[in-house]
């Protein structure tokens, strides 16, 4: 059964895009506090989240925004200078069984160019004590078994690294997947058989975190986003919740309701001649607001920004030195 | 998480890229080099003196010195390729406890160069009794000679690659690596009898030579010990800088 077949038999979950009211039980990451330094540098800088179970967590930022090392950090690769890192409350080197706990893809070419992308996996499956019959298992339904299974995985192309990447992860069949640009090289089908699978996970209980810098690959595969920039927190939340934080407003009259909309505490950005950008204030605020001080409105409507747009604007506004903006 | 599956995880990562024959290649042509040497060298007399005895014909295939050079280069490949190319993150991600892989890693580099110091000295002690027939001189060594040949090299193969891959595992490098254990094995050596003359009895080569039995400097059983320790220093080294460090 190939990973396409295992996600179709299986709930997807997809657009369920609100919190479970219960969460299932599972692994839950917890990052808190975390600072990475590499001399004076501050790669990662206090940060503080949690990534659920029953839920795909994107872990966005630009490249060097310190999610590698974050990464890392959790996984026992790289030592914090301050903070923990947990899975399920523990720390990664104190899981029972990692491998049947935790499945990763990191380095996109942690390989031997010179061996076998099945004998790749035998080593994996040796370290973690699993049989090898799982092996050819998981290279069919990354579509790697037969000849390309045997190939020298220096003869691969990214894409064919990248799936042989996931297969490694997948071996244990972990309840929590964290994987570092995993869509790089895939092509359209791939991605498509990735998302699948991860949406399948979910549904079924299991963590997944994902990091992209890709910010509009990620944005139809995921549930709740966390995005840093230089190794700082600057949002997160639900991507439902993130992308309607701004609501488009329609109007005769747009200086005097900047006007009563900025001191009641929102920030309006004008748009044209008749419409203002509103955000920090609620689309029923804004419709009293406008209803009090007099000002018809012709239009009134969320928007739902793109998140490379949102991105944009958050590191936007950390560079004006403004507030954190945080929605969880 | 089993100790056990760590090392036949480590001996599958020996044995499943074509280093092992690029060794036993340079093994076969050492062996090859020898037997030429049988047939068609001499002393400088003209003569064959330097098979003329049991104990000159052990002399010659007392192979655990180049057992020991060969099998360092050998463990410095195999455990800084492992960073090079980034394979001990998986490894790492499936046994997080770092001592532990160090030490099944050590283990297999020690059953692979054991395997490659008693291979090459097999295929020397080989080379040497097909080509005696092409001289006057039958093949003289005894079966405990034999026998004592093929284990010192097994024992020097296996120390020299745990040596190797504590080097390895400091430097990361594979290049860097390879220098290093040129450095420890045949650079630094020589260099620390300088300093002290004293020392000449105790340097890898001479202690491998005294296991083979074609040396007496020192007992033995000391001249095991002393080998162990050259390989232990870097080795219990490299167990501490991969605990310290980061994996990038």
């Amino acid at each position: 059964m190939s990973i396409d077949q295992q996600a179709a038999a299986r709930p997807s979950g997809q657009g369920d895009e609100s919190p479970p009211s219960h969460p299932p039980p599972g692994y839950s990451l917890a990052f808190s506090h975390i600072t990475k330094r590499y001399g004076d540098r501050a790669v990662v800088d206090d940060l503080t989240f949690t990534v659920q179970p029953g839920r795909v967590t994107g872990f966005l930022g630009r490249n060097g925004a310190g999610k590698s090392t974050t990464m890392k950090v959790l996984l026992g690769l790289a030592s914090a200078d301050q903070g923990r890192a947990t899975i399920g409350g523990r720390s990664y080197r104190d899981l029972p069984d990692p491998a049947r706990t935790v499945g990763v893809v990191l380095e996109p070419n942690a390989f031997h160019p010179g061996r076998s992308g099945r004998n790749h996996l035998r080593i994996v499956a040796d370290a973690a004590g699993i049989d090898h019959s799982r092996v050819d298992e998981i290279l069919g339904s990354v579509n790697l078994a037969d000849e390309a299974a045997d190939r020298r995985v220096g003869t691969y192309s990214l894409g064919m690294k990248q799936r042989l990447s996931l297969a490694a992860a997948l071996l244990g069949d972990p309840q929590v997947l964290v994987l570092d640009e995993p869509a790089n090289g895939l092509d359209p089908q791939g991605i498509r058989t990735l998302r699948e699978l991860l949406r399948a996970r979910a549904a079924r209980g299991h963590t997944v975190l994902v990091s992209s810098h890709l910010l509009d690959e990620v944005e139809h595969l995921v549930d709740d986003v966390v995005v840093i920039n230089e190794g700082k927190l600057i949002a997160t939340g639900t991507i439902h919740d993130l992308q309607r934080t701004s609501t488009l407003v329609r109007t005769g009259s747009p200086e005097k309701l900047d006007d009563v909309l900025t001191a009641a505490g929102a920030r309006v950005d004008h748009k044209d001649q008749t419409t203002l950008v509103v955000t920090d204030m609620a689309v029923d605020e804004i419709g009293e607001q406008a209803f009090v001080a007099g000002v018809p409105l012709h239009e009134l409507s969320p928007q739902r920004g793109s998140l490379e747009d949102l991105f944009l604007e958050w590191t936007r506004n950390r560079a004006n030195g403004e507030k954190e903006e945080s929605l969880s | 998480m089993n100790w056990i599956h760590l090392v036949r995880s480590e001996l599958r990562k020996l044995t499943t890229t074509r280093m092992p024959w690029a060794f036993l290649a340079v093994l076969a042509a050492i062996a090859a080099i020898n037997a030429t040497a049988v047939i068609a060298g001499t002393d400088m007399d003209g003569s064959k003196a330097f098979i003329a005895t049991g104990a000159d014909q052990q002399s010659l295939v007392a192979f655990a010195a180049n057992g020991l050079m060969i099998a360092g280069l050998f463990g410095a490949i195999a455990a800084a390729r492992e960073y090079g190319h980034k394979t001990v993150v998986p490894t790492f991600l499936a046994a997080p406890r770092r001592s532990s892989t160090v030490i099944a890693q050590y283990t297999a580099v020690a059953v692979g160069g054991g395997a490659l110091g008693l291979v090459g000295a097999g295929l020397t002690v080989t080379a040497l009794a097909v080509s005696l027939p092409a001289t006057d001189y039958g093949f003289l060594i005894s079966a405990g000679g034999v026998s004592q040949v093929l284990a010192a090299a097994m024992l020097a193969g296996a120390a020299g690659a745990v040596l190797g891959a504590g080097v390895g595992m400091v430097v990361r490098n594979t290049g860097g690596a390879v220098t290093g254990a040129v450095l420890a094995l045949v650079v630094a050596p020589p260099l620390l009898v300088q300093l002290a003359s004293s020392t000449a009895s105790w340097i890898p080569n001479t202690l491998a030579n005294v296991v083979s039995g074609v040396a007496d400097n020192v007992a033995v059983p000391a001249a095991i010990a002393a080998i162990v320790v050259w390989a232990l220093v870097p080795a219990g080294i490299g167990l501490v800088a991969v605990q310290r460090r980061d994996v990038a």
